[in-house]
């Protein structure tokens, strides 16, 4: 029992996350043949800017990318070279795609983990404070907060913190320095605004996430029970209640992060400035580099697609009654 | 034929008179929610504004260099403006004026006009896009829930890989690949956002079958018609109606947030585009970013404060 | 009486709700005497629950509050005493089970822990002289394989299982006082007499106190000693359980002993009161129960009645025997 049904369950979750993965490819790979405009196109439109004649380079783009091929080919060839690791080749930078990835997830992976640190830790006490002290004023307040929190346009959120503090105020820098190394006070002071703007939002959805897994669990008959058994009030809340609400709360964070993080992450890379993969994906749409725009999101869906595949076990392996069936 | 037709009306109309109850229910419920009253008023006043607010404002194009950054009214900002003919820079105080009673942008345009205009676009987005997105998100999610089996996990999978895309790398993509014009990106809107919807349906559909209360009613001899319209539609429909209103302030973001890094569409003067244009003048004329800004957080708000009354009332475990 | 353990004097809890103030407890009195079985019965909503959880304090505290009475238990008063005094009773002294052992558990714990948990914060024994205790105590309660069930989750164990563990757990301290409420209401017949079995033995054994809230009177029959009649947040009638059965005085009581199906006669209907249970934000005016009396009076409408002694231990609240 017990563990080789964890591992089968691992087994089965992973080649549900491949059959996904595919679809992901292809819904990607339809999108962007569909598109008005072919690839040939878009580079086209990048080399007339240049004063190339478009003729000559139609034939040679059609023939590099193997655009001549029919449509199948040109299907298998694109998931070939996804597994081999080549992302295509991006014009504006003159780079392989996935050399530019390699150089800019750094900053990315720095932002969203810090805001989510940022977010959980602050919000999960929040939410538990809250809950315990329902119908407070303390509450009132907290809850007002946390709907003002999810309602706030993060990118309005991030300009008005520039204006108020760079602008008027002067304590940060209104340009991102890439000089500097990555976990240097300096930079983690220029992180500062950005981690706010970004984790605002999260931070108030995981209040109420917290709090309401909370109060689903405070009501609960096994609560009189730890009472009744004369445990501490803090040993009540913070063991057997929250023990409960953690459940469901981890797997809403989680699944949070993939459909809104990635976007705010996206958004707040561009107001700061700082040379994520929404940056880099940002720059190369006007410069209509598709590359670089298709493998982002693709990345940014297969980050998805991890993150979920481990919430999910993690879920499965923390909850006994999943286990144990 | 006509016996049936008449039958229909009567039944249509019982169903209108009693169902008028309900409603009064629950609206008496979600009044007692402040919150979601101010929510409420607060879209009524922007339907209002978007609606005949253009008939009394000055043209939101109208493009007048000489009265380019000028504040709100009660404001004063000092502009240094540069003289040709003597090679300096003078500094004029210039006072906000009741012509522009919330400034104007770097071209002079009227922010007040802007703003309306913009409630338009935003409402308009919303609205069609949450449609699109609803309708589509419901039939797929009914449809998996009653045929079940094959086409139920097909279309699940479908979902899954619909909703492992974060939702707004794909919308830019699709808006980048498609051109960034209002019917396109209304249309990716709601072609990407409604695959929480279809989820919500489908697992309320099929929880619904099984409820006792449809066992007890057919167990009283009701039959598969009456279930269906007395018993399971009403309660999707609340559901509905919920998912609707917190589903807007979303797609009114999404709109925003495309046309804010640009790939909005610059025929339209959106919210999210004045906030671009802001973004730039920070130091010169700081309303042009405020101004939208708060009428996004606004309505936003008012539209969450509705949503989670509504929820509230419609939940009859809740105690209001 | 000095070998009462436990006496509850006119105790009052009410729950300050938006809606208004329902007055769960209002007026109850009664005394637990060492080594009896105390029934508390009566039907759902009459305030025996809350009763018991008054004791402890263990209501939602806003809403309920106890606004009036005491609870004295070895010359502490438990209505007004401390919150860490009344911890150290709990669990320790005096010990509750709860009636669904499918939602009383913790669900993410194990058994071992939660058991564990109580001894070690109540006796001052390390962690392999708590483990052993617990076995020893799930060996007492009929659950074969302690060893294994200690690290089983609750939802991996049986109905039946899961009240023998709770029972177990409560007796983990050695307490001196044991509350039931309603232990055998959500199980079957076959579990439901296991569990008054253990019940007879902990009495027999342990010659431990028990207060028993249930709605049947069949279990009163089979376990108590002395019964309380409850009705509308107040004890209607108090007595020996062979008296209550044999010669009960309140129409309450009276009605309750005829719902009891006979097996031995053939009948057309079920016997029951007529009526419902009041609505606990609108009690009725003077007796709570006159509205379903068959014997009311004009005086019952307008005053509540007084508390009459019959007998040493037989106490009434019924305007008849004025």
């Amino acid at each position: 029992m017990g563990k080789s049904w964890l591992r089968d369950y691992i087994i089965k979750r992973l080649i549900y996350s491949v059959i996904i993965a595919w679809g992901i490819l292809t819904i990607t790979f339809v999108l962007v043949r569909v598109g008005p405009s072919s690839p040939a196109d878009k580079y086209l439109a990048n080399l007339a800017a240049r004063g190339q004649d478009p003729a000559q380079v139609t034939a040679a783009i059609e023939a590099r990318y193997g655009l001549d091929k029919p449509i199948l080919v040109q299907y298998a060839d694109y998931v070939a070279n996804l597994f081999r690791g080549n992302l295509g080749w991006s014009f504006s930078t003159s780079m392989p795609v996935i050399e530019l990835i390699k150089t800019h997830w750094i900053y990315s992976f720095q932002l969203i983990l810090l805001s989510s640190l940022f977010a959980a830790f602050l919000g999960i006490l929040i939410g538990i404070y809250s809950a315990v002290k329902q119908y407070t004023k303390v509450d009132y307040a907290f809850t007002f907060f946390s709907f003002i929190g999810i309602s706030i346009p993060n990118f309005w959120l991030g300009i008005m913190l520039i204006l108020i503090f760079s602008v008027r105020l002067g304590l940060f820098k209104t340009y991102y320095d890439t000089t500097l190394p990555l976990f240097s006070l300096d930079n983690l002071k220029a992180l500062v605004l950005p981690v706010i703007t970004l984790g605002t939002g999260m931070l108030a959805g995981y209040v109420r996430y917290t709090r309401s897994a909370m109060l689903d669990n405070l009501r609960k008959a096994f609560v009189t029970t730890a009472r009744a058994k004369g445990l501490p009030e803090r040993t009540v809340i913070g063991k057997h209640v929250f023990r409960n609400a953690l459940l469901p709360l981890v797997t809403i964070i989680m699944f949070d992060l993939g459909s809104i993080v990635f976007g705010g992450a996206y958004l707040t890379e561009i107001i700061f400035g700082i040379p994520g993969l929404g940056q880099i994906s940002f720059n190369a749409i006007f410069a209509n580099d598709y590359p670089v725009v298709v493998a982002v999101t693709i990345i940014g869906t297969f980050l998805v697609l991890l993150i979920n595949l481990m919430t999910d076990i993690t879920y499965t392996y923390l909850d006994p009654r999943i286990r144990y069936d | 034929m006509t016996e049936r037709l008449r039958d229909i009306v009567r039944r249509t109309s019982q169903h209108l008179r009693s169902n008028a109850r309900l409603v009064n229910y629950y609206w008496q419920r979600t009044q007692r929610n402040k919150l979601a009253v101010f929510g409420l008023a607060f879209i009524i006043f922007l339907i209002l504004l978007a609606l005949i607010g253009p008939l009394f404002t000055l043209d939101p194009t109208a493009v007048n260099f000489e009265e380019k950054n000028m504040p709100p009214v009660g404001f004063t900002i000092e502009q240094s403006i540069y003289n040709i003919k003597t090679n300096e820079f003078t500094t004029k105080e210039i006072p906000g004026t009741w012509k522009h009673p919330l400034g104007t942008d770097s071209k002079g345009r009227d922010m007040l006009a802007m703003i309306v205009s913009g409630a338009r676009v935003s409402l308009q987005v919303g609205l069609i896009a949450t449609g699109i997105a609803i309708i589509l998100g419901t039939i797929i999610g009914v449809l998996s829930a009653y045929l079940g089996g094959w086409a139920d996990n097909a279309l699940m999978r479908f979902t899954d890989v619909m909703m492992t895309f974060p939702f707004f790398l794909l919308l830019v993509l699709i808006v980048f690949i498609f051109g960034p014009s209002l019917v396109f990106i209304v249309l990716a809107i709601g072609l990407t956002g409604w695959t929480g919807i279809a989820r919500l349906i489908r697992s309320e559909a099929l929880s619904l079958r099984t409820r006792e209360f449809v066992i007890a009613a057919k167990a009283l001899g009701a039959s598969d018609n009456r279930v269906i319209f007395r018993h399971l539609i009403p309660n999707v429909i609340s559901l509905i109606i919920i998912i609707a209103t917190l589903s807007i302030p979303g797609v009114i973001l999404a709109e925003a947030a495309l046309s804010f890094i640009g790939l909005g569409d610059p025929t339209v003067s959106s919210w999210g585009i004045i906030l671009e244009a802001g973004q730039t003048s920070l130091n010169t004329a700081w309303w042009v970013a405020v101004e939208p800004g708060i009428m996004l957080f606004l309505t936003v708000l008012a539209f969450n404060f509705l949503g989670d009354g509504l929820r509230d009332a419609f939940d009859p475990k809740s105690n209001i | 009486m000095d070998n009462v353990i436990l006496k509850v004097s006119n105790l009052k809890t009410y729950f300050f709700t938006r809606r208004g103030i329902v007055k769960a407890v209002d007026g109850v009195d009664f005394q637990l005497r060492r080594g009896e079985c105390l029934c508390l019965v009566g039907e759902s909503g009459c305030g025996k629950t809350v009763t018991a959880l008054s004791i402890l304090r263990l209501f939602d505290s806003p809403p309920g509050k106890i606004v009036d009475g005491q609870i004295s238990y070895n010359s502490l008063d438990l209505a007004e005493c401390s919150s860490k005094q009344l911890r150290q009773i709990r669990g320790k002294d005096i010990a509750i089970v709860f009636q669904e052992a499918q939602s009383a558990l913790n669900p993410v714990l194990t058994i071992g822990d939660q058991i564990i948990e109580q001894i070690k914060l109540h006796l001052p024994l390390d962690y392999g002289k708590a483990r052993d205790r617990t076995m020893t105590l799930l060996n007492e309660m009929g659950i074969p394989s302690a060893e294994g069930v200690m690290s089983y989750y609750p939802h991996q164990l049986s109905g039946g299982m899961k009240q023998r563990v709770l029972i177990a757990m409560s007796l983990s301290c050695n307490p001196q006082i044991l509350i039931a409420d309603e232990p055998t209401t959500a199980v079957d017949v076959t579990i439901k007499a296991q569990i008054l079995d253990i019940f007879r033995e902990l009495k027999a054994r342990r010659q431990m106190s028990t207060i028993f809230i249930t709605h049947d009177l069949a279990v009163v029959a089979e376990i108590g000693d002395r019964a309380v009649v409850m009705y509308g947040g107040k004890d209607v009638e108090t007595a020996p359980v062979s008296e209550i059965i044999s010669n009960p005085k309140h129409p309450y009581t009276s009605g309750l002993i005829e719902c009891l199906p006979d097996v031995s006669k053939t009948a057309d209907r079920l016997a029951s009161i007529p009526g419902t249970t009041p609505n606990p934000l609108e009690m009725p005016q003077g007796c709570a129960f006159h509205p379903r009396c068959p014997k009311a009076m004009k005086i019952c409408k307008q005053q509540e009645p007084p508390e009459i002694i019959i007998s040493k231990e037989h106490k009434v609240s019924c305007h008849l025997y004025t």
